[in-house]
């Protein structure tokens, strides 16, 4: 569709609602509120424990790597970016820009899994820090494997996206559904945010 | 916050510049990724440290909900709603954290914890 025509839809507004607002964006919304619930009960519990660790807890400082943490919230924040320009591109009609802008916000997807992989492994392996040997790995596995369980689901929904758009049948009419997608891959950068800060920087004072 | 939409026409002229917007506010949410680095380095005070943290996680988190998931030009309703959410989650958090936060929900050093008196017969 051409850009002149992208002005006719008006993306933010659905008057056939009693809310104005587009349904499915609503449910969005809803279950992003509830989310915010489940991870504040995750890293209030991690908090807790950290404000009086247990004897024998390994000191977080020298298990947690910044540098590759830092990495993975600078490939988090630019896939936000590409998610932002992918639903940018699917309300202007530009099927082309979408699909790239999709490529890449997987891509940085994958990468933060990895990364998220290797620093597990290494905890595991190197700084012998499991799920179960202590308070802290508990805590911490839990925490950061849902939110990583997240990004998982947030690169499997965006592939599917990505493979339906060579059908043909995806156009700016059907712009929502790249928006509730974007809804929910920004949710998972918020996320990471206030983990990074919350789980990781607030070790390092 | 959020406002009612544009007219269609400035809602066409608002699609075409926010290309621009995306990528400066992903450069300043970098530089403010990098600024939290650097602060948990600098020799300050530690509620100074946490304080300038929090700060910056949430200038970062405002910026990310309102301009890329679009709070701002979407109805206020769903910034309400969201925030319904945020508001019992950071509740909870602090309730939670002010709890177990306090001098007498420190956990008793088990050395010092007498040995239940079943134990005591056993032995």
């Amino acid at each position: 569709m051409s850009t002149a025509a992208a002005g006719a839809i008006d993306h933010h507004n659905d008057p056939t609602t009693s809310t104005g607002i587009p349904n499915k964006k609503l449910l969005m919304w809803a279950f992003l509120a509830s989310d915010c619930m489940f991870f504040g009960c995750l890293i209030s519990t991690h908090l807790i424990y950290r404000l009086h660790p247990p004897p024998g807890t390994p000191p977080a400082r020298q298990v947690f790597s910044i540098e590759l943490t830092s990495f993975s919230t600078f490939i988090l924040l630019m896939s936000s970016l590409m998610m932002a320009l992918a639903v940018n591109a699917i309300q202007k009609g530009n099927l082309k820009s979408l699909r790239w802008s999709l490529l890449t916000t997987i891509f940085f997807g994958c990468i933060f899994l990895g990364c998220q992989v290797y620093e597990f492994r290494n905890f595991v392996f190197e700084k012998h820090l499991t799920i179960t040997n202590s308070i802290l790995g508990t805590t911490f596995f839990t925490l950061t494997g849902t939110h990583g369980l997240h990004v998982l689901i947030g690169v499997i929904w965006l592939s599917g996206m990505l493979i339906y758009s060579f059908t043909g049948r995806l156009g700016e009419k059907d712009s929502i559904d790249v928006e509730m997608m974007g809804l929910y891959w920004h949710f998972v950068d918020i996320v990471w945010i206030v983990i990074f800060t919350a789980v990781y920087l607030l070790e390092y004072i | 916050m959020s406002e009612p939409a544009h007219a269609p026409s400035t809602g066409h002229e608002l699609e075409q510049s926010k290309f621009g917007l995306y990528v400066e506010i992903a450069m300043l949410l970098a530089v403010i990724t990098g600024l939290e680095l650097v602060t948990v380095y600098l020799p300050f005070m530690r509620w100074l440290l946490i304080s300038v943290l929090v700060i910056l996680s949430t200038v970062k988190f405002m910026f990310v909900i309102f301009y890329f998931m679009h709070l701002r030009w979407d109805k206020a309703f769903c910034t309400i709603l969201f925030f319904i959410g945020l508001v019992l989650a950071g509740g909870t958090m602090w309730a939670l954290l002010k709890l177990f936060g306090s001098e007498a929900s420190k956990p008793l050093d088990s050395a010092r914890i007498d040995p239940p008196a079943a134990v005591l017969r056993v032995s």
